[in-house]
């Protein structure tokens, strides 16, 4: 698929990406890695619904996606909590958008609060909350009514490491309890080996698919130890390889102001 | 509260000043206008003030008439705010409207309503009807372009999340789009209660038989520069009041922000 947007007040297209084509399965950990500016957010909004492909064509159990999938979740770089709203209401939103009858809808936002440790901070707003703990509402929310598919955007990349490390072993055992497919965008090589199946390296601007790698790693993984693997330096070696000069291009090209 | 690190005069030694300038003041006026510096006929004097204040205090002459224009404010003032919250809305989900409406918009808002007194008094009589219409003229605006903006720059993220959170078109305006447009338009709250009564005294003042801006204007007619004073002062009075209560409303309805202004 392509995607391209006008850009008015220069009287030209901007590529984001262009000819991306993979397959995912049910079930699986795909993380998407790619240089700053290669489209990684524009390609998980395109097969969230939230924006339309230029050109081709995206499938989720063979239906082309045209908006927002019901069955879908998304967890955003920022947490995009609703400020307004208390620890238990952002989390019981999509319940409450989806017509869910109040007992069931209380009885499972208190699970997925006990689930992510919240328990006594139902009544808190966002604002009282930490980061990693409005992480964790992000993360709730988003799972709360089981989506099928999961697409995270750099979910954890303004977390620090500490933090950054238990969620994502977090994510990771919450993930093996549910097993949903989850599409994972990171520009932290590491944080994609550690947690994925699959990891799709994107070229810089305008985006395409430079290579796969299967990520055959044990599971079940902590993401602080299996950095130590043996296995895991020699994938982060060959992959890097592949980045790097991706990186390289992306960083050029956004000093002279080529790429958006 | 001292807010430079220099200052650190506290909050106890500034009202004292406060005080202390207002008690001058008044002195100074009082001893200027029973020394014959200045004729009382046209300042009055703060002993006059008082005694025509508690003297309307003690008939309920003022409250009466304070009445009247509280009724017209809070009148105006929740008609043209929901209307202003609901065009607002509108515009800010069609967008063709807005284009087609926003030179109107901006070339009504420019016109000086007080100036349009007049016309609404002529066509909506002396009585209630044409303040209040007077003071959803003034309160419209403020709210409608408020909510219009707050709605407009809503966090895209957040409207993201919503749509794929499953949020239909109403809950979207419930949950997401009214909230955020509530903050501006509560900042802009103490703005459009000024406005409003403005709009209710002006109206009164120009043409009506009761209301505060009534009683001043029927004591200038008198040449009663005491009535006058009065009148603004217990005006004055009634816009404090006000003020500190929406304050309150405000901390209220900002619970969920990091620092309450």
């Amino acid at each position: 698929m392509t995607r391209r947007f006008a850009l008015p007040r220069e009287a030209r297209e901007f590529t984001a990406i262009e000819d991306v084509s993979f397959e995912i399965s049910g079930g699986e950990f795909v993380s998407i890695v790619g240089p700053s500016g290669c489209g990684k957010s524009t390609l998980l909004g395109l097969i969230a619904g939230l924006a339309p492909v230029t050109a081709g064509r995206i499938t989720l159990d063979g239906r082309g996606v045209d908006g927002v999938h019901p069955r879908l979740g998304f967890v955003f770089q920022r947490d995009a909590l609703f400020p307004w709203k208390t620890v238990a209401q952002n989390v019981g939103l999509p319940l409450l958008f989806r017509g869910v009858d109040a007992g069931t809808a209380r009885a499972r936002v208190a699970d997925w609060i006990a689930r992510i440790g919240l328990t006594g901070f139902e009544r808190y707003h966002p604002h009282q909350l930490s980061g990693g703990m409005r992480k964790r509402v992000a993360l709730a929310m988003t799972l709360v009514h089981e989506p099928e598919i999961v697409l995270m955007d750099e979910p954890f990349g303004a977390l620090d490491v500490q933090t950054r490390n238990l969620m994502e072993n977090d994510l990771l055992d919450i993930w093996a309890q549910f097993r949903r497919t989850v599409v994972f965008v990171t520009h932290d090589l590491e944080e994609a080996i550690a947690l994925s199946d699959r990891i799709v390296v994107m070229t810089a601007a305008p985006g395409r698919v430079k290579a796969v790698y299967r990520i055959t790693l044990p599971r079940p993984r902590s993401v602080t130890e299996i950095r130590f693997h043996p296995d895991f330096g020699r994938l982060y070696e060959t992959i890097w390889k592949d980045l790097k000069d991706e990186v390289r291009l992306g960083y050029e090209r956004n000093r002279h102001g080529l790429a958006g | 509260m001292a807010t430079s690190g220099i200052d650190t005069v506290s909050r106890a030694e500034i009202r004292l000043w406060r005080l202390g300038l207002l008690a001058a003041f008044l002195v100074l006026w009082e001893t200027a206008t029973r020394r014959g510096w200045m004729d009382p006929f046209f300042v009055s004097q703060p002993t006059a003030l008082a005694g025509q204040i508690a003297g309307w205090i003690r008939t309920g002459f003022i409250f009466r008439h304070l009445a009247v224009t509280l009724q017209e404010t809070i009148i105006g003032f929740l008609l043209g705010t929901l209307l202003g919250i609901v065009v607002g809305l509108l515009f800010a989900r069609w967008e063709t409207l807005a284009r087609i409406f926003d030179p109107l918009m901006v070339a009504l808002n420019a016109m000086p309503r007080v100036v349009l007194a007049p016309l609404f008094i002529l066509w909506f009589g002396l009585g209630l009807l044409s303040k209040v219409v007077m003071v959803i003229s003034l309160v419209f605006f403020v709210v409608f372009f408020s909510t219009y903006t707050g709605i407009r720059e809503v966090d895209r993220d957040l409207v993201n999340n919503a749509r794929i959170l499953g949020a239909r078109p109403r809950h979207l305006i419930r949950h997401v789009l009214l909230p955020s447009a509530l903050t501006w338009i509560f900042s802009s709250l103490r703005t459009s209660v000024g406005f409003a009564l403005i709009g209710a005294v002006v109206g009164e003042y120009l043409g009506s038989h009761e209301g505060m801006g009534w009683v001043i204007s029927y004591a200038e007619s008198m040449f009663n520069a005491t009535g006058v004073l009065a009148g603004l002062l217990v005006l004055m009075a009634a816009v404090i009041v006000i003020d500190v209560g929406l304050k309150r409303l405000d901390a209220r309805f900002s619970y969920w922000k990091p620092i309450a202004k």
